[in-house]
């Protein structure tokens, strides 16, 4: 899903992204493959866009970056929620709750 | 995750760090599709693919990840900044006696530093209100006869100097005077004016702020009456109303119509102007700070007007190609020429052209030179004590700072930490400072004399304040170098260890260092004391002459009669009966005022110089050619015994002479000698106004000139064949004469309610108020010089308790060894002495150098007075030696057993 709805889906993305690392610790792959595995592959989502969304929240501030090694050996950059992210979670969450069940009562609507 | 250290070797890039996290995701994809089955090449492919357009996403987190770390690093200096402030902050606070005295130090410092040269800009520095004040020039006249050289010019010569003039472009006059204003609504009120030529106001460049300015018609005798009143007359009085223009009020009892509003910097230099004249200064003479509130047009007729009356001053531009020397060789001339056509009227008259900056400036850029020239050493003394300080401190810390060295703290951070302390001590000083010059700045407008020009406007301003800002941050950042500069003499080696570093060698090179500052500040204390010493002194000697009456216990009221209510025609004179009854019933009524013992009235006050004209002694009238105009001072029969004048000779006057009898007139002393000499001069007949007048009496001479000024040759004329359009009313009083004062003025008001009566004070007053310029410099060094005092006490109070506590070892040992307590005192005296006995030679000796720049200010006391030294070196001495005092008792009391057991 690329092109007029980047915007949009950025602003998505970080709350997935926020959401994935609600249990700890994650590097990069595994935020992509847990997110794909939990929508069931239903929001295609470039890679690519995944770790600027990573990379924006470090920015932000509501995640911080240490670099780890994995159990296989590799160098990984694990992504961590800060306090400030687990509060952006919690608030873009009702948000987005209140606008989908808003969006979902108008579309449920059976003409009578 | 495993964590890892980052080795300090070189850091990955952010480049490289971002393409490793890349390319672990591909990789990871890349073993994941091949585990369902892909080649490496599709798995390879698939996964970039699903990845996006690498190069650009490459680029993007490259560029975040950028801005992070310059967040970062932002963020990391403000919170070491944050850090730094908080640990400077509670370093002050863990020593406060420390931090008590070097903010206050450094408040004195930069306040009085602020103060002064917000004066300094207030006063000189900003530019003056009249564009190319370079151009303009004030024409005095001269007398070859009495040497006097500020003379104001007779409206014929000035009419002259403009018809034959080229050096000088433009041409203008004006003349001060005072009005009487009245109005339905306020009391009716005396106020300074100004009568000026038409061209006045656009020669100097002032444009009205409402209205215009007078039209050459309106500038002519008989013209309709107009008038120009002032910006703050508008306000106080008008209430900015928007009809002022075409508004009509009442000036002398005629009413006026108002076409002009000025600035307030219209008046700018008239002042000092007058202050500077040797004769007709009107209201400059009166003292107190004055505003010109009413503008007035001269309706001058050069061709009727007397040459030999001289009322006006006269201002001009240098035309393009002048200079004032051109301009004086040309006038010179045109002087010759009108002496030799008017021989009676301009014999003796020359011109004399001068700047009109070094008129208005002229007399206030000496003192504030002094001023400055005494803040700065102020300040000096102040930064001394602080370095002292803080080298002394930094003593104490070289262990701390050693240990932070050695645990890795870089020496920017460490020179940062400095900085930031050093910054923190001088901007908490600039916060005391600024409060401290904002309350001076108040006290010092309040005393200050009016003569200082626009010292009204001195403020705080953003000029100043900048001035104080970039002062304190060279304060902070070389007090902040201090410790750093100190580690680094010490040859501060992370190598050594943390003890070795007080070494013995390196502790007397301290000492020594911080003793030749004291003593620097002792001098420096010396010569300003000195200074402030001599201008007491002067200023004591001022009051004790004796101004020839006794001031004490009369009150003093002005008033002056206006021509409309009570006529003063020439052809009357000298029967104006409204004038005579009004100042008969004045002073049968003050007198009958419960504490009135005396009452007076004159025509001039005591403290007025009033005007001159020239007199011959009848029998000797050739010798009179170049004698000096003596001045004429009309009172009434009581006024020498209100004021008690002694009489010399003769009698003073009494009620019986009276217009019928003969012509009689009093001199002074200083008239005496110079007309008369060695003959006596009662009975003898002077001609004075046409008249003839025979000398009756000889009194003390008064110091109307002001009191250093010594008795200037006077001749008296009683008020009944002279008689008094407007005067002083003098009364004595038995006690408090300001009590009187509401008396005073329910009679005047009664007697006239559209009278003003003005300058109600006690002549006291009246006369502290002519020296207030002395007095004002006087305390102000004063001041300073207590301020040094202080300050050069605590440097050596500092420095001897330093020195002890770094002794103790030593004062241990000598106890051990059989010194008693009294010798210990006595050896740390005499270090005391020792720095006090050279500060005060090397003071000295500066201090006659320099107060000899105070010639000016000084009265009847020489520059390098033995007195006053003696009484600075017994005054600083005794400070300094009791500031020696506790340290060699905290000596004295070092317990031996405990200091060597300390090693």
């Amino acid at each position: 899903m690329a092109g007029a709805d980047l915007d949009l889906l950025q602003g998505t993305l970080d709350v997935l992204v926020l959401k994935s690392l609600s249990w700890g610790p994650r590097h990069g792959y595994a935020v992509a493959q847990w997110i794909r595995d939990r929508t069931s592959e239903d929001l295609r989502i470039e890679d690519g866009a995944l770790y600027t969304a990573l990379h924006r929240l470090e920015r932000r501030r509501l995640v911080k970056a240490e670099w780890g090694v994995t159990d296989t050996g590799r160098k990984a950059k694990y992504y961590q929620m800060t306090a400030a992210g687990r509060d952006e979670l919690g608030a873009r969450t009702s948000r987005w709750t209140t606008y989908a069940n808003a969006v979902f009562r108008v579309l449920r609507t059976v003409e009578g | 995750m495993k964590r890892i250290f980052r080795l300090a070797v070189r850091p990955p890039s952010i480049e490289q760090d971002v393409d490793t996290e890349i390319e672990f995701h591909l990789a990871t994809e890349v073993e994941r599709l091949m585990g369902e089955g892909m080649t490496p090449a599709e798995a390879r492919r698939a996964a970039e693919r699903q990845f996006g357009d690498r190069e650009r996403v490459r680029a993007g987190l490259v560029a975040i990840d950028a801005e992070t770390r310059r967040a970062d690093r932002r963020r990391d200096w403000w919170g070491d900044l944050r850090r730094d402030l908080g640990n400077a902050l509670r370093m002050l606070r863990r020593s406060p006696g420390f931090a008590v005295v070097a903010i206050l130090t450094l408040g004195l410092g930069i306040g009085a530093t602020t103060a002064i040269f917000s004066v300094v800009d207030g006063v000189l520095l900003r530019p003056a209100p009249f564009p190319d004040i370079d151009r303009l020039v004030v024409i005095w006249e001269t007398d070859r006869h009495s040497g006097s050289f500020r003379e104001p010019t007779s409206i014929p010569d000035y009419a002259d100097f403009g018809s034959r003039s080229r050096e000088l472009g433009q041409l203008a006059a004006f003349m001060p005077a005072e009005v009487n204003y009245s109005s339905a609504t306020d009391d009716p009120a005396r106020l300074p004016s100004l009568v000026i030529t038409h061209q006045y106001l656009s020669m100097v460049g002032i444009t009205p702020i409402a209205g215009r300015t007078f039209l050459e018609e309106e500038d002519r005798p008989g013209a309709p009456r107009v008038a120009m009143i002032s910006e703050a007359m508008w306000v106080e009085r008008f209430a900015r109303s928007e009809g002022i223009v075409g508004r009509s009020i009442r000036l002398n009892d005629v009413e006026h119509v108002v076409v002009g509003v000025l600035p307030s910097t219209a008046d700018f230099g008239t002042l000092q102007l007058l202050g500077a004249a040797d004769y007709g200064g009107g209201f400059a003479d009166r003292g107190g700070q004055r505003r010109v509130d009413i503008w007035l047009p001269l309706r001058a007729s050069p061709a009727t007007a007397d040459r030999g009356n001289h009322p006006i001053f006269v201002m001009g531009r240098l035309s393009p190609m002048s200079t004032i020397a051109t301009a004086q060789h040309e006038l010179d001339r045109v002087a010759a020429d009108l002496e030799q056509a008017f021989p009676d009227a301009n014999d003796g008259r020359g011109v004399q052209v001068e700047a009109l900056p070094d008129v208005v400036f002229g007399a206030v850029r000496p003192a504030l030179g002094m001023l400055a020239g005494a803040v700065a050493l102020v300040g000096l003394i102040a930064c001394v004590n602080v370095a002292n300080l803080l080298l002394a401190r930094g003593t104490a810390r070289m262990r701390e700072v050693t240990v932070r060295a050695a645990l890795g703290a870089s020496s920017s951070r460490l020179t940062r930490q400095f900085l930031v302390e050093g910054a923190v001590l001088s901007g908490l000083g600039a916060l005391v400072g600024v409060a401290i010059a904002a309350g001076a700045l108040r006290l010092m407008m309040a005393l200050a004399p009016a003569s200082i020009p626009r010292v009204q406007a001195v403020s705080i301003d953003l000029r100043v304040l900048t001035v104080t800002l970039l002062l304190t941050a060279v304060v902070g950042g070389v007090f902040g170098m201090v410790p750093a500069l100190q580690a680094r003499w010490r040859g501060l080696d992370l190598s050594r260890s943390p003890g070795s570093s007080r070494g013995a060698s390196r502790g007397r090179e301290d000492r020594q260092f911080r003793s030749v500052l004291v003593v620097a500040e002792l001098a420096l204390a010396v010569m300003l004391m000195v200074g402030a010493g001599l201008l007491i002194r002067s200023f004591w000697e001022l009051y004790q002459v004796d101004p020839g009456f006794r001031a004490a216990g009369v009150l003093k009221a002005e008033f002056q009669l206006p021509t409309s209510r009570y006529p003063q025609r020439m052809q009357d004179w000298p029967n104006w009966q409204e004038a005579r009854q009004f100042t008969d019933e004045l002073r049968r009524r003050a007198l009958a005022l419960p504490g009135a013992v005396a009452v007076g009235i004159a025509g001039s006050h005591p403290l007025e110089s009033g005007f001159t004209s020239s007199i011959v002694v009848i029998g000797r009238e050739a010798e009179a050619a170049d004698w000096p105009e003596p001045s004429i001072r009309a009172v009434d029969p009581w006024y020498f015994e209100t004021m008690q004048v002694p009489v010399l000779a003769g009698r003073s006057f009494s009620a019986s002479d009276d217009a019928s009898g003969l012509s009689v007139v009093v001199i002074n002393a200083a008239a005496r000698d110079r007309f008369f000499g060695d003959r006596d001069p009662l009975g003898q007949a002077i001609r004075l106004w046409g008249a003839q007048r025979t000398v009756v009496g000889v009194v003390v001479n008064e110091r109307f000139k002001g009191l250093a000024q010594p008795g200037a040759p006077a001749v008296y004329l009683p008020s009944t064949q002279a008689p008094l359009g407007g005067g002083s009313l003098l009364v004595r009083a038995t006690g408090d004469p300001l009590l009187l004062a509401a008396g005073v003025r329910a009679i005047v008001h009664d007697l006239d309610p559209a009278l003003p009566i003005f300058g109600v004070e006690p002549l006291v007053d009246t006369m502290a108020g002519t020296t207030g310029e002395r007095r004002f410099a006087m305390l102000l060094l004063a001041t300073f010089a207590g301020l040094a005092l202080l300050l050069a006490a605590v440097g050596v109070h500092g420095v001897l308790s330093y020195s002890v506590a770094q002794r103790t070892r030593e004062i241990g040992i000598r106890m051990a060894l059989g010194a008693d307590r009294r010798s210990i005192r006595r050896l740390v005296l005499a270090q005391g002495a020792r720095l006090v006995m050279i500060g005060l030679a090397i003071g000295i000796l500066g201090a006659m150098a320099v107060t000899r720049l105070l010639t000016s200010l000084l009265y009847a006391v020489r520059p390098s007075d033995p007195a006053t030294i003696a009484a600075v070196v017994v005054g600083l001495g005794s400070i300094a030696l009791l500031a020696s005092w506790l340290p060699a008792r905290r000596a004295a009391g070092v317990d031996p057993v405990e200091t060597l057991g300390e090693e």
